[in-house]
């Protein structure tokens, strides 16, 4: 007997949604036959604003795109403003980008650990991970005055330099969340629970992948070696020596997989970079941000956040302000049109880890 | 129960520090702020001793949560969360964005005074706050409970036709919306 | 990549009419053509040529010229190369035509095309409302559209302080707290 359809509402007021968005889902028993997202509850108008204000102005914006990882968004804007305007960035100021990256990557992986598995009714690991994520939030806030937005990465190099004894810091910190992912596999990789409800689920297999032009974890979770960092090397990723890892397996468990190793591979390049760190200036300093023009002309660049790729199209008309800023976050795929596809076939309770899993992060979406 | 004034004194003592103790906030990120929640909820700042924990449904929170800018459309939501909380019910306004609007001051899509349209009982302030400040957003909360001096949702009751009006010039007729949504 | 170029250039000049490139620097090529053709060139892109990611769909506004810029961006992950298709529609009928079946994120780019210029999508399947929600007027993000004159009229705003009293003194007197010796020199 065919059961009767159903609606159900997944959202916005929802525990185990990832941010404020809304799922329609059209469910036969516990089985999804139909998803439609909508999103816009969290549309601010960033673009539109950033047309209203000057280019250092708007540069206070980036950050606020997406939340749990700020500085690839701050990266971002510096690099396109660099691009189009032709600005030397300080041999310096580069290592010390590439270390904020990486720091600011691992962050985001606790929280990424205490969501996917809080999404599963593990609840130890959100209160492991996320207490030492803080570990990290404390070293921002040293190096840059705040813990979450930090407006560090700015065009022209960085706001200023490391504080005395910071790399001692960092690599203390490194090796106590090393000895921690050790930990954090033991409860969440060897765990039977865990393994059960994610193996053969929310797969993205390689041609669904193409199709939707899936970036980052996801893609690298279904055997494609894609990554920005080696396809695109920006600042100095091109003299480091780390490794993409893949798995073949295309569900959650694969994804959490790769995640797995991204998160030691961020260390090793942490470890790497101030090993290779030079002394220097650390600032190209910007003109009179009243009077700034930048010349006229466009730029597209990309940077690998944890979701994957983010891109962002920068015009200037020869102003002091853009003419056009347009982000494109990881989720931005990720979010609408997968998730809508993958979803299909699912159980009701996996949507969580679902969208945990391919990195939705609405403020992203929406902008 | 006698009626006289000092019964009625204790028990409103007694009432209200049991509430104080045991404040259920709704799980709603509505916008950048839920970002540090988790961390005040977690192992280092730990909010649970204060008695501040998750809850799932509307029906069950003591707290609304306004973490950060409200877009026009999840200001319709919010509102109907709020009427649908049992009675002590208090609201948190959480960054500057509610204060002001912060840095949105211009922006089509967000409101930018969050007292007109739910009755804020505590402020906190910063972009983003700190979980320290949280915690005291929250420990202020249980000081106004304990007072007696948290009443948002009476002057929510009183104030009904004011603070619906406000929101209905915002949401404009289009948009269905029950006089109250229980 | 010099080559790489070249052999794209000359393949996409023979196999299209009116098409300009502009060469840059980096990885980066790009192409100016006309709306019409986007489908076919961007399949040809993705089928022949191997540009299998669809990066980035941006549109920009250029008021002075009364016509609206779209970009499309795509990517090969095998010639590490970025090409730009750009087009130029007209503000007062913008059309253009609906890419969605080469890729399936493109749906979710024309929906906020859509929403926020006004732009039409040929042939689009999805729901008209992405973003925003019982809007009524010019899309918003249209150059003309004021955003800071809208705010003003729809929202209320805080009164702010006219003056530039100290409040400070008030304020610790108020949560009986004292000011701290240090932090009394940044004390105005």
């Amino acid at each position: 007997m065919r059961e009767k359809a159903t609606t159900l509402y997944f959202g916005p007021q929802h525990p185990g949604i990832t941010g404020n968005m809304m799922i329609r889902l059209k469910v036969e028993g516990d089985t999804i036959v139909k998803a439609t997202t909508e999103v816009g509850y969290l549309h601010r108008a960033f673009e539109k604003l950033q047309e209203k204000r000057n280019w250092l102005q708007s540069f206070t914006m980036m950050c606020r795109f997406c939340v749990p990882e700020t500085d690839p968004m701050e990266e971002l804007y510096a690099r396109a403003v660099e691009t189009i305007e032709g600005r030397e960035v300080p041999e310096r100021a580069k290592y010390i980008r590439v270390m904020v990256l990486e720091l600011a990557r691992l962050a985001s992986f606790m929280l990424w650990y205490g969501g996917q598995n809080g999404s599963l009714g593990l609840y130890t690991m959100g209160q492991w991970s996320v207490g030492d994520r803080n570990y990290i939030l404390d070293l921002f806030e040293e190096l840059t005055g705040g813990r979450v937005y930090h407006m560090y990465i700015w065009p022209g190099g960085v706001r200023r330099d490391l504080p005395k004894g910071f790399e001692q810091k960092v690599i203390k910190t490194m090796d106590y969340l090393e000895k921690r992912l050790g930990d954090y596999d033991d409860l969440m990789f060897d765990n039977a629970i865990f393994k059960k409800r994610t193996q053969g689920v929310g797969i993205v297999d390689k041609d669904t992948a193409v199709e939707h032009g899936v970036v980052g974890a996801v893609l690298r979770g279904c055997g494609i070696k894609s990554d920005i960092r080696i396809d695109e090397p920006y600042e100095v990723y091109s003299k480091l020596d780390f490794e993409v890892p893949t798995s073949e397996g295309a569900d959650i468990w694969a994804r959490a997989l790769v995640r797995r190793q991204e998160a030691r591979q961020s260390i090793r390049i942490i470890r790497q970079v101030i090993d290779m760190m030079p002394g220097g200036a650390v600032y190209n300093k910007i003109p009179n941000p009243q009077k700034w023009k930048l010349p006229k002309g466009d730029a597209y660049v990309r940077v690998e956040s944890v979701r994957g790729e983010v891109g962002l199209y920068a015009v200037s008309d020869g102003g002091t302000m853009p003419r056009r800023i347009h982000l494109r976050g990881a989720a931005y795929v990720h979010g609408i049109t997968l998730l809508e596809d993958v979803l299909v076939g699912e159980n009701i309770a996996d949507v969580s880890a679902i969208m945990n899993s391919l990195g939705t992060c609405p403020p992203e979406i929406e902008r | 129960m006698i009626n006289d004034k000092n019964s009625q004194k204790i028990s409103d003592f007694v009432q209200n520090w049991a509430r104080k103790h045991s404040i259920w906030v709704l799980a709603y990120g509505t916008g950048c702020g839920a970002i540090e929640i988790p961390p005040t909820m977690t192992s280092r700042y730990d909010a649970e001793r204060l008695g501040v924990r998750g809850a799932a449904t509307p029906r069950q929170a003591d707290v609304l949560l306004i973490t950060g800018y409200l877009t026009t459309k999840t200001l319709k939501r919010v509102i109907r969360v709020y009427e649908q909380m049992q009675d002590p019910k208090y609201v948190i306004g959480f960054g500057s964005c509610t204060i002001n609007g912060g840095m949105y001051y211009d922006s089509y899509n967000t409101i930018k005074l969050l007292d007109k349209y739910l009755p804020v009982d505590v402020y906190i302030n910063g972009c983003m706050p700190r979980p320290e400040s949280v915690l005291a957003g929250f420990g202020k909360l249980q000081e106004l409970i304990a007072e007696g001096k948290a009443n948002g949702a009476k002057e929510y009751k009183e104030n009904h036709k004011y603070y619906r009006d406000n929101l209905r010039k915002i949401i404009g007729n289009k948009y269905e919306m029950p006089e109250y949504n229980w | 990549m010099k080559e790489i170029k070249a052999k794209l250039i000359e393949k996409i000049g023979g196999s299209f009419e009116n098409v300009s490139v502009k060469d840059h620097d980096s990885n980066r090529l790009d192409f100016h053509v006309d709306t019409n053709v986007i489908p076919q060139i961007l399949t040809f892109l993705k089928v022949n040529m191997g540009y299998i990611h669809l990066s980035h769909i941006s549109c920009v506004d250029w008021i002075e010229d009364g016509e609206f810029e779209i970009v499309y961006i795509v990517w090969s992950p095998t010639e590490k190369l970025k090409v730009f298709v750009r087009t130029r529609i007209s503000r007062e009928k913008p059309l253009l035509p609906n890419i969605d079946m080469i890729w399936r994120q493109a749906n979710t780019y024309e929906r906020e095309l859509r929403e926020m210029y006004g732009v039409e999508v040929d042939g689009l399947v999805a729901d008209k409302e992405f973003l925003l929600e019982d809007w009524e007027g010019m899309p918003p993000m249209r150059r003309d559209f004021k955003t800071e004159e809208y705010a003003q009229n729809t929202f209320w705003s805080r009164d702010g302080r006219e003056d530039a009293v100290d409040v400070r003194e008030e304020i610790i007197k108020r949560s009986r707290e004292e000011i701290p010796d240090f932090a009394k020199k940044y004390s105005r």
